[in-house]
């Protein structure tokens, strides 16, 4: 391999953000050892599992181009946590249809969104911020402000508990997504159409691509991935929060620009945003070991994203 | 000594070659006009010498001295204005705020004169008045004005700086024969005064008409410049097209048949007002006339990309309602856009989504079947001669000539029996060129019926079996048989507008 | 008829949201009768001023079609620093004249961040200003970790009190109106929304536009830090979360204010209507005597109509 392409695949996104998790995950060991344990890693693991399935629909959405970005998932995921617990009730027997409506109506939250974007083409920023406060005012009505609603247990073991080779399911699920997305984005007519309304809308309409349906499944599945994550996050916390899904709004997004996929849209793909997730995750844990008071957590967090912005976040020169 | 002076000018764009050592030097009091065909760097040149444009080798010298204007904003204090053909107006703000961005009128308290900017916007639009049409004053949008109107207020914006050195690039293109002579009318008075006027123009008669010197440029070098009364329009063209002869009355293989393929009644939309024809299949009719007459609108209502407001279209005998590119598309339509830019590739995408996105979207199949799809595009990547490193390089590695040759065979790999082309070989090389020639020849022996609108008049001409003439967004001329020639053109395109003395 | 209007719409970007700020006045003063007494009326200027402030200084940055998602973490560090500072030097006159000036200069230095990384650095702006917002949110829990100390009550009773018989609020709203009329005024106003109207052309025009976007994001640190000290004033203590809902809410008066995200459109007495009618949609259903549960639904769904209908006129006044 020649210096240049050694250069060339050092500076890919995907590259850094693996060479990053690595670096974390030793000076973790060198700060604190255990960190980088094995069972260290599985936990670590498995709170990023939860951000990437969030981030998946992030990913979509970000990839579809028009300034895409959806700022309405922490609300879903807090609306779909809730709804979970409550039709399930704790017991396994009600687990599927408890999945099946929460998936069913963040899907349709998803779409109503998409739709918003493409028919009346409302900003991306503004409409699925909008969707946020019903999203949360709904979340108000149907609590009545007080949380209620518990995992069925084999949800939980299914989210926590070794299920193979030591391994939680929600990784296995995780890996599941990060297969089937990749091969969707990949392989598939849609896939390419994401990438072609992306890079060039004008253009991909031109070339026959269906650019408003693409868009609005794009959202309707960053619903479908919010609602997910609020299942598995009633598993990981076994009762309902109000607003436990708020924590997870922005992270997603960095996730996704940590992964190397462009904010323009059009470049990028969902195994670097599994990798950024493990980046974020792991950076968070380190400050959280370091002892480090939550201030000094906060600021070394923004200061390593403006980092990284450095190293793949900027924008074309107006002089060419 | 000239005002200015731009010698071994060098520039690359990626991996093209935009100006490989380009001279130019410029008298005051002079106008000088700078020529030559799409892609040859004189654009590029132009935005050097204004400062937003970075050049890679080369010097400058302004009054004899060497400048390197690192923005615009400092070629501006040079005093050199341009006008873009691409225009530097912000369509939201109104005729005034655009004239005078950046030097608008204050008040002793530093605060902008309000008044003072919209009476002096009201005494700049005066001088163009009477050709400017309705619905022009000061407190107008830009956005609400038509693209000749865009075009004399990027005019007055360009001279509201006072500038004495003045790049028009393309600044009469929209423009109709009267407001070109009102153009032309200040452009004197300028000279008068003692400015320096770089006037770049596809239109030969304009040349002769205001220009003291010509400058012809060709794939980025500078190969003729002379005073205008020691050239010809023939040396000219000459100089502008090379040792490569103009595909003058190409040979043709294909004999187009007697069935109709394409019937257009009475189409009405956007820049088109009834417009009605007839094409065969295996015929190549060309779209001609000046820029921007209607030839473009045509084949993007005909693809659905332009809404339709009147108007029929029968496609093999069968009614077609052309909502928009995909339905289109399943009747065997197939559009590309010379914007490839815009219209046409996905550039930072692999060649090979891009060759397969339109063949994906007719299919209607779910999963990409690569090897298949592969093997369906080859003839057409063969055909054209496409030349790439791998399919999974990204277009924009590609020159521009290749770039259109991508989204050529994406639609070839749909079998079209309709082919738009939307002056497919803007910007883009000889050998190219002739390759998307003779593609055009086998299509038409296969059957297949294309609309060709060009604006290179010589290439129209030369391979069009049949040129329909726009003017105004109507039919204005069919000229067949020995009528291909440019006089014939010429006289139909300017019917409306009275040829230059 | 529908010319008039469409030109009236052009000169006015505010008008649907003058229109619907008439209507909630109305309902207001029906719902809750006091609502025109001029003690009211000033208790909810008093309340609204915050948001207010933030919203007039995201405006600029809207306007040059950029975004300040740190606008609210800036609120936050700016209360804590002056309350601090007035705390830690005794509340002294002299300490509240310090206070004031370094709250005002945190607020600029903190904008100057901004604007460095965005305009020179060519950052992407949401994640750009996401990321600083942690880091001054960051700062602001480093300078107090939890709300409270206390400013003297000079400073307090001066906020609330008159100043030649006009309240104090008023007059910091009304010096906000008149400063923003000033810079309305100015060659940098015209430079900042070509430069968000189409950047390409401002840059060839010659408009210095990344000096134009600093300017722009040193103007939103400045009215952001204007709502800390506003908020000292209000609660007469300091608290490091105070601004962190105010981000959001301001990107939401300013689109209700008819400023299109994409930039150049727009004003400031815009989004000091939608900093309005955001607080009044808040009075409306608290006195419309809805169910509590009811509440955050309706309240949504009335924004995200206002968000949708202003972004569905302002289109139409840019494409007809």
């Amino acid at each position: 391999m020649t210096q240049a392409r050694m250069l060339a695949l050092l500076k890919r996104p995907l590259s850094i953000a693996i060479l990053a998790i690595l670096v974390l995950l030793a000076g973790g060991e060198l700060l604190s050892p255990g960190f980088a344990s094995p069972r260290q890693i599985v936990t670590l693991l498995t709170i990023a599992a939860l951000l990437g399935v969030v981030a998946a629909g992030q990913n979509l959405v970000i990839l579809g181009g028009r300034e895409g970005i959806d700022l309405s998932v922490g609300g879903i995921i807090s609306f779909a946590a809730f709804l979970a617990g409550n039709v399930m009730q704790q017991q396994d027997a009600y687990l599927l249809q408890a999945v099946g409506t929460v998936l069913l109506a963040t899907f349709c939250i998803g779409l109503v969104t998409g739709l918003g974007v493409t028919w009346l083409r409302i900003p991306p920023l503004v409409m699925t911020l909008g969707m946020l406060g019903v999203v949360q005012g709904g979340l108000v009505l149907l609590t009545r402000g007080v949380p209620s609603g518990r995992a069925a247990p084999m949800l939980s073991r299914i989210v926590s508990e070794p299920l193979l080779l030591g391994l939680p399911g929600i990784l296995f699920i995780w890996i599941l997504i990060g297969v089937v997305l990749t091969l969707v984005l990949r392989r598939t007519t849609f896939g390419l159409n994401v990438y072609a309304i992306g890079t060039n809308e004008a253009a991909a309409a031109l070339a026959g691509v269906p650019v408003r349906l693409t868009r609005t499944l794009l959202f309707a599945l960053s619903g479908l991935f919010a609602g997910l994550t609020g299942i598995l996050l009633l598993g990981y916390t076994e009762y309902v929060f109000i607003g436990a899904g708020d924590q997870y709004m922005l992270p997603s997004i960095i996730a996704v620009v940590i992964g190397g996929t462009s904010l323009a849209g059009g470049s990028g793909g969902y195994i670097g945003t599994m990798a950024g997730a493990i980046v974020l995750i792991l950076l968070q844990s380190i400050l959280t070991t370091l002892n480090i008071p939550p201030f000094g957590r906060q600021i070394v967090f923004g200061v390593t994203l403006l980092g990284l912005m450095l190293l793949y976040g900027r924008q074309r020169r107006l002089r060419g | 000594m000239p005002i200015l002076e731009a010698s071994g000018i060098r520039k690359q764009f990626g991996g093209v070659v935009a100006l490989a050592g380009a001279d130019f030097s410029l008298d005051a009091g002079a106008v000088h006009a700078l020529i030559g065909s799409n892609g040859c760097g004189k654009s590029t040149l132009c935005k050097i010498i204004a400062g937003s444009v970075a050049a890679d080798a080369g010097t400058i010298r302004l009054d004899g001295n060497p400048v390197s204007f690192s923005d615009p904003q400092e070629a501006a204090a040079a005093g050199i204005g341009v006008f873009y053909q691409e225009l530097s107006l912000v369509r939201p703000m109104t005729v005034a705020e655009n004239i005078y961005l950046g030097r608008e009128p204050r008040m002793r308290t530093g605060l902008l004169d309000r008044d003072a900017l919209r009476s002096q916007a009201e005494n700049a639009l005066e001088q163009f008045r009477s050709v400017i049409g309705t619905g022009v004053h000061p407190d107008a949008r830009v956005a609400d004005l038509s693209a000749d109107q865009s075009q004399l207020i990027e005019i007055l914006k360009v001279l509201a700086a006072n500038p004495r050195i003045i790049i028009l690039d393309e600044a009469t293109a929209a423009l109709d024969r009267n407001q070109v002579d009102a153009v032309f009318h200040r452009i004197r008075a300028l000279k008068a005064d003692g400015c320096a006027i770089i006037f770049i123009t596809h239109r030969m008669d304009e040349v002769f008409e205001i220009a003291d010197r010509v400058t012809v440029m060709r794939n980025g070098l500078t190969v003729l410049s002379q005073p205008i009364g020691q050239t010809s329009h023939d040396e000219i063209v000459a100089a502008m097209v090379g040792d490569v002869m103009p595909p003058a009355r190409r040979e043709r293989k294909h004999v187009p048949a007697q069935e109709t393929a394409l019937e257009v009644e009475q189409l009405s939309a956007a820049k088109l007002a009834g417009v009605s024809f007839k094409a065969r299949r295996g015929e190549i009719l060309g779209l001609g006339g000046l820029h921007g007459q209607g030839q473009s609108a045509l084949l993007r209502a005909l693809f659905g990309a332009l809404p339709l407001k009147a108007g029929s279209i029968q496609v093999d005998g069968k009614r077609l309602a052309p909502k928009g590119p995909r339905t289109v598309m399943r009747r065997s339509i197939a559009y590309v856009s010379g914007d490839r830019a815009r219209h046409g590739v996905m550039a930072i995408r692999p060649i090979f989504e891009n060759l397969v996105i339109s063949l994906l979207s007719r299919e209607r199949r779910v999963v990409v079947q690569t090897e298949r799809l592969e093997r369906e595009t080859r003839p057409f990547i063969e055909r054209l001669k496409l030349k790439f490193s791998s399919l999974q390089a990204t277009v924009a590695e590609l020159s521009g000539g290749n770039q259109q040759k991508v989204v050529l065979a994406r639609w070839l790999a749909t079998h079209p029996s309709v082919l738009l082309l939307d002056d497919p070989t803007k910007g883009i090389d000889i050998q190219t060129k002739e390759d998307l020639y003779s593609t055009m020849d086998e299509l038409c022996s296969q059957g297949v019926c294309i609309l060709l609108h060009s604006s290179d008049d010589e290439e129209l001409l030369g391979i069009s079996d049949r040129v329909l003439v726009f003017n105004g967004g109507r039919i204005v001329a069919e000229l067949t048989g020995e009528q291909r020639n440019r006089q014939a053109l010429y006289e139909a395109a300017y019917a409306t507008a009275p040829a230059a003395a | 008829m529908k010319s008039t209007l469409r030109l009236s719409g052009h000169r006015h970007p505010y008008l649907m949201a003058a229109v619907v700020f008439l209507v909630l006045c109305v309902v207001n003063a029906i719902l809750q009768p006091s609502f025109l007494k001029f003690g009211v009326a000033t208790s909810n200027v008093a309340a609204f001023l915050p948001m207010a402030l933030v919203a007039i200084g995201q405006t600029y940055v809207v306007l040059a079609s950029d975004i300040d998602l740190s606008a609210g973490a800036i609120v936050s560090v700016v209360n804590v620093v002056v309350v601090s500072i007035i705390e830690g030097m005794g509340g002294t006159g002299a300490s509240i004249a310090a206070g004031l000036t370094l709250g005002i200069a945190v607020g600029l230095i903190c904008g100057a961040v901004n604007g460095l990384c965005v305009a020179y650095l060519r950052f992407q702006p949401i994640v750009t200003t996401f990321a600083t917002g942690i880091v001054f949110a960051g700062f602001a829990l480093w300078v107090l970790p939890e709300a409270g100390r206390q400013v003297p009550p000079e400073f307090y009773l001066a906020y609330a009190g008159t100043v030649l018989g006009v309240p104090t609020v008023l007059w910091i709203l009304l010096a906000a109106i008149a400063f923003a009329g000033v810079i309305a005024r100015t060659r940098f106003y015209q430079a900042l929304r070509a430069t968000g109207g189409n950047i390409q052309a401002a840059y060839q025009t010659g408009v210095p536009v990344a000096r134009v976007r600093l300017r722009a994001y040193l103007l939103s640190g400045l009215f952001a830090a204007l709502a800390g000290l506003a908020l000292v004033g209000e609660t007469a203590s300091g608290d490091p979360l105070i601004g962190g809902a105010l981000t959001l809410a301001s990107v939401t008066a300013v689109v209700l204010g008819g400023t299109a995200l994409s930039g150049c459109i727009g004003g400031v007495a815009g989004s000091i209507l939608g900093a309005f009618i955001l607080g009044l949609i808040n009075n409306v259903i608290f006195f419309a005597q809805l169910p509590f549960a009811w509440q955050g639904l309706i309240q949504g769904l009335i924004i995200l109509a206002a968000l949708a209908g202003g972004v569905v006129m302002a289109r139409g006044r840019q494409e007809t």
